[in-house]
């Protein structure tokens, strides 16, 4: 292998990772101009947003797992994580009557503290992600029906909760462009994270790891802090997704969850990101959550059964990696 | 290994001695429903533990965490007849799967009794549920009723594989094509009772058809999804919903949504566990044992016949 | 002045292992100290705990005259003892200045990195190396020879005094030999002192002021460079003198073509390719690391798909698309990674023997016979002289020879004419090596024929009865049997704008 490598020229330039961009960028134009081709009800700005705002929880779990799978790990927590900090919510606004800005901070620390959970089985128990994610994964779920006596919290006693997910600031200034909240927050929480992975030592690191966890640790850097601490952020991202799940659903769902981790981690590789580790980026994986939600979407409004709708997900899953693995060749 | 298996082997001994030490001076029956964290299986739950309680029998409640577990609640069967009950309360997600089990049950001399959907299968002394077909049918009725009798409507329904998912939509759906030529169907789409899917396909429907009249959802999660979905989109149109639940009685409350089809909880609960004690006594009971619906919407929801079978 | 380092009467074992038996060893600043020795003698090992990746069982370390406990890497660097690794330890998705600077990132309070910062002063590194590398480019971009002088720019950013570099050129040419040469001239210039390990005779004497020699994980002495024969330095190393067993060539005149080569290629890797193995004969492939041999042996076996050529076996033309295609025509190939690609570590000695053969020892429902498999695995056991308990031990509790044995029963089972050893020695002590030299001559005999891959020149030539050389992906020459060393490594170096000639 080695001596391939020294016999090659060395590449001019770093197109894989736009590369890939490129490709799932051209696909979900092809995708919506496709759809608005064979239906004008698609091409709505009213579906423009349905599609947006469908994608809001699924996306933000997507950045949560993006960053742990760049690391070369995995989380199989994300789903019902997100459940048991919508819960956390729950119980800090309605049964115990606090503000708003708590149980929203309580949600998202409440995750941070899920994550912080997953990274130290990893890194001081020396279980691999897979495993100790799985494990989170049930323990939270069993925990969310447990505190809530398997029944949904309603926010009916915190008015104005709704609006962080349903409401429109942009709206508000922008007539023409009613983007809902949900959205608003996917997109500055996306933004936040990319830049936390390209600018600061935390997401230095998270690449690091990714790459090669040896060869980081032989340079003395302290792979189980950073590692527990990249969780954590994920974790905190989880968070705020199930602050917006429950601001949508007006209520806290116990049994919700379960299967979530899969769809975002469907959308993390169709947007280019290595499940080996080391490659991957916030933007690719935004594009890949829009395709999804605009497949369900278009299939949807063009009245295919359900069924395919199922099948159709499926393949383009497998299409986006391998014409991932093509474009390498 | 070794020491895991002998660990489960003797942590299921004991576990067997303990029910068998109950059951010595109750009839015990256990039931295994289609789920547990619902609030309409804890109605049901409430129900039979009000029978129980009645009859002086020991009632165990158990089911899948999802209704597409049919492999747990397999198990869970396999379990319950292995504790050799006094009879038996099943409600089967998918009653060809189940068939050998209760024919198994059948030879033990252990009476079956289905409740919620029926089994295909003469095994069941009795059966004790709602006629879904028939329930489904009254919801197209009103549904006709409140929007003129013309227009387009969609069904969201919360599953395309049991029993209650087919008979719901088919109910909804035949009841229009037969005597409501007026009414196009546009979409039975599958919401799998999660709310998020299901709020996300109610826009979806809207976006694709703008001239939606109505929606019919068959369970709660789809009916409670169904009306976020609409309320997001803006939209104003006739919802009409299944069973009960806090969030549905409230959109009921509020206008959002017309009224909603409500089934007898307790009532599945509480026949189911008469009807097991007296076949377990070798007494005479009833095949079908309907447990009846009601059309509930603003005007109702709080007489007394009506609140009695909702849940929160 | 004391000693920069001194390390004294260092021990370490590995499970089942001795790797280091008391060993002394000392570096002075301002000089280059070559560590000698075959594989497995403990070079590597010894210079991890220096480099605190190991710690040592016993013994002491003097840094400046100081005992020092070197708990682990960063210690190392804080005293300003770096290391580059045989296997390039770099982040491939990183760029060169992240790679550099990992785990010492200049940053603010919030912990935003400062990557102008870290450009600029990766830049400043390389121009002191005078080497140009963009500090902004992707690791997995670079070239091997590339990657290597980030290595020695991340142990240069460190201030270090020690610098240890292990088997720096494997994977460079001649060119980027003499870059790095330079660059190690002038870090001795500055008072930084060097360890050099290398198998390579010539660049010993080219750089090095002092020569350390281990074998089987003891030191077998510390010479000056300049007044000590290169031929002193081989017996050292190998405990007597190379030359002590000369192949047997035997007659091959009427020997018909077990293997035709004709023009192989795939891209840059393997170039025209083309020769001839007989049946009988044992063929040795010399050439430096990334001549391309691997490659062609994997074009060979199918395991890679060649651009263009062709190949015959026995005299018949082949296709071979893929390894099993190979395996049908009886091709077996021994790679060089046993642990990854050649065994099932996990499994028995009995299950590795019949892998590839199963087909033959199982009913049409499947079912392996599991009695027939023991009394074959037992006859090879004996045959090749495998020490194991019996055929039930799992393989990875074998020794590295006894493993390439395991591995070597495993083709033999699947009646293989023609076998290709890809290092077959690699990691295998040296009473064992002799062994599997006899086997593999025994197998010859038996009329198999034979490809033997080795960067050992040694083994070479104990094994071929001709040497063939490549260079860059092209073969440069074959050589009778006993050629000279310097004729080989004059192919082996020979580079496409001067190879005209010869070809």
């Amino acid at each position: 292998m080695s001596s391939q490598v020294a016999a090659e020229k060395p590449k001019s330039k770093d197109l894989s990772g736009a590369g890939q961009k490129l490709l799932a960028f051209a696909s979900l134009i092809a995708l919506i101009v496709a759809f608005s081709l064979l239906s004008e009800n698609f091409r709505t700005v009213t579906n423009m947003m349905n599609i947006l705002q469908a994608t809001s929880v699924i996306g933000l779990l997507a950045v949560s797992a993006t960053i742990v799978i760049i690391t070369g790990g995995i989380d199989l927590s994300v789903g019902t994580a997100m459940t048991f900090t919508a819960v956390t919510a729950g119980m800090l606004l309605t049964w115990l009557g606090l503000p708003i800005a708590v149980g929203v901070i309580g949600a998202i620390v409440m995750g941070a503290l899920t994550g912080l959970a997953s990274g130290a089985f990893i890194t001081k128990m020396r279980i691999p992600p897979f495993i100790a994610t799985l494990g989170m994964m049930l323990v939270l779920k069993g925990l969310s029906l447990i505190l809530t006596g398997t029944k949904p919290i309603y926010f009916n006693d915190s008015p104005g909760f709704t609006s962080i997910a349903q409401g429109s600031v942009i709206g508000a200034l922008l007539p023409a462009f009613p983007v809902p909240n949900g959205v608003l927050i996917l997109f500055i929480v996306a933004a936040g994270v990319a830049y936390i992975l390209n600018r600061t030592v935390l997401g230095r690191y998270t690449y690091a790891l990714g790459s090669n966890e040896e060869a980081a640790r032989l340079s003395g850097v302290n792979v189980d802090a950073w590692k527990m601490a990249i969780y954590a952020l994920a974790g905190a991202v989880t968070g705020i997704a199930g602050v917006v799940l429950a601001a949508r659903l007006n209520s806290a769902q116990p049994a919700l969850g379960q299967g979530y981790e899969l769809e975002a981690i469907a959308a993390v590789v169709i947007g280019g990101t290595s499940l080996a580790g080391g490659r991957g980026t916030i933007l690719g994986t935004l594009i890949g959550a829009l395709i999804m939600s605009v497949m369900t979407n278009g299939l949807r409004i063009l009245s295919v059964a359900p069924e395919w709708q199922i099948v159709a997900t499926g393949a383009i899953i497998i299409g986006a990696v391998y014409a991932d693995s093509l474009r390498k060749k | 290994m070794f020491t895991r298996r002998t660990l489960l082997g003797a942590t299921a001994a004991f576990a067997m001695l303990a029910t068998s030490a109950a059951a010595e001076d109750k009839l015990y029956i256990p039931l295994v429903s289609k789920g547990f964290q619902h609030q309409f299986w804890q109605a049901v739950k409430l129900g039979a533990d009000k029978a129980a309680a009645e009859f002086g029998v020991e009632v165990t409640f158990e089911g899948p965490e999802t209704e597409a577990q049919v492999d747990k609640q397999i198990e869970m069967l396999t379990t319950a007849l292995s504790k050799n009950p006094a009879a038996i309360g099943f409600a089967a997600l998918d009653s060809q799967a189940a068939i050998p089990l209760l024919q198994q049950a059948k030879d033990a001399g252990i009476p079956v009794v289905a409740f919620d959907s029926g089994v295909d299968s003469d095994i069941p002394v009795s059966t004790a549920s709602t006629s879904n077909v028939a329930a489904s049918a009254l919801a197209a009725s009103k549904m006709a009723e409140l929007i003129g009798d013309a227009g387009k409507v969609a069904v969201i329904a919360h599953d395309q594989t049991s029993r209650t998912g087919i008979d719901r939509t088919e109910g909804f759906v035949n009841e229009i094509k037969a005597n409501h030529p007026g009414i196009e169907i546009v979409a039975v789409e599958v919401g799998g009772g999660d709310q998020l899917k299901s709020a996300e396909i109610a826009k979806t429907l809207l976006a694709a058809n703008p001239d939606l009249k109505g929606m019919f959802a068959t369970n709660e999660g789809g009916a409670i999804g169904m009306v976020n979905g609409v309320q997001e989109a803006g939209g104003k149109i006739v919802i009409i919903g299944f069973d009960s639940g806090k969030a549905q009685k409230d959109a009921i409350k509020s206008g959002l949504m017309a009224g909603a089809i409500t089934q007898n909880p307790v009532g599945i609960g509480y026949e189911t566990v008469k009807a097991a004690v007296a076949a377990a006594k070798g007494e005479a009971v009833e095949k079908n044992i309907d447990t009846g619906f009601y059309w509930y919407d603003a005007t109702n929801i709080d007489a007394p016949e009506i609140a009695a079978v909702l849940y929160d | 002045m004391p000693d920069l380092i001194q390390m004294q009467a260092i021990d370490k074992s590995f499970p089942g292992v001795r790797a280091l038996r008391s060993v002394d060893f000392t570096l002075r600043a301002g000089e280059v100290h070559a560590l000698m020795g075959e594989n497995g003698a403990g070079k590597s090992t010894l210079m991890k705990i220096l480099s605190g990746v190991y710690q040592p069982d016993a013994g002491t370390i003097l840094v400046d005259g100081k005992a020092q406990s070197i708990g682990g890497p960063r210690a190392a660097q804080a005293l300003g003892i770096a290391i580059i690794h045989q296997e390039l330890m770099l982040m491939r998705d990183l760029t060169v200045a992240q790679n550099i600077f990992i785990g010492r990132e200049r940053r603010n309070l919030f912990g935003v990195l400062d990557e102008a910062w870290l450009n600029a002063s990766a830049e400043a590194i390389f121009a002191q190396m005078k080497v140009k590398i963009d500090p902004r480019a992707r690791v997995a971009d670079l070239s091997v020879a590339q990657a290597q002088m980030v290595e020695i720019a991340k142990a240069l950013s460190y201030q270090s005094r020690a610098l240890i570099m292990d088997e720096p050129t494997a994977a460079l040419n001649a060119k980027e030999v003499a870059e790095l040469f330079a660059i190690v001239a002038r870090l001795r210039g500055e008072g930084v002192g060097v360890v050099y390990i290398s198998h390579r005779m010539d660049e010993i004497r080219q750089i090095s002021d002092r020569v350390t020699v281990m074998r089987d994980g003891a030191l077998v002495g510390t010479v000056a460079a300049a007044d000590t024969p290169i031929e002193k330095i081989i017996s050292m190393m190998v405990g007597r003198e190379i030359s002590d067993a000369p192949p047997i060539v035997p007659n091959l005149a009427g020997a018909p073509k077990a293997l035709e080569v004709r023009n192989l290629s795939r891209g840059r890797a393997v170039r025209d390719v083309s020769f001839d193995l007989q049946r009988g004969e044992i063929l040795g492939f010399a050439g430096l690391m990334g001549a391309g041999r691997t490659e062609l042996a994997r074009l060979i076996f199918g395991a890679d798909r060649a651009d263009g050529g062709s190949i015959s076996v026995a005299g018949k033309p082949a296709a071979i698309a893929s390894p099993a295609d190979a395996v049908r025509l009886g091709i077996g190939y021994l790679s060089e990674d046993r642990k990854h690609l050649g065994l099932a570590l996990g499994m028995d000695v009995r299950a590795n023997i019949g892998l590839t053969a199963l087909a033959r020892f199982s009913d049409s429902f499947g079912r392996i016979d599991e009695a027939a498999l023991g009394r074959v695995a037992q006859d090879y056991i004996a045959q090749l002289a495998i020490r194991t308990p019996s055929d039930a031990q799992e393989v990875r509790l074998l020794s590295g020879g006894n493993q390439q044995k395991v591995v070597i029963a495993k083709w033999l089972l699947r009646d293989c004419d023609i076998l290709i050893f890809d290092e077959p020695t690699r990691g295998i002590d040296v009473g064992a090596k002799a062994e599997i030299y006899t086997l593999i001559q025994g197998l010859a005999a038996m009329g198999k024929s034979i490809i033997v891959i080795s960067s050992e020149l040694p083994e070479v030539l104990r094994l071929s009865h001709r040497i063939a050389v490549m260079c860059e992906g092209r073969l440069t020459g074959i050589l009778p049997a006993q050629a000279a060393q310097e004729q080989i490594m004059a192919l082996a170096t020979q580079r496409e704008t001067t190879a005209g000639a010869a070809a």
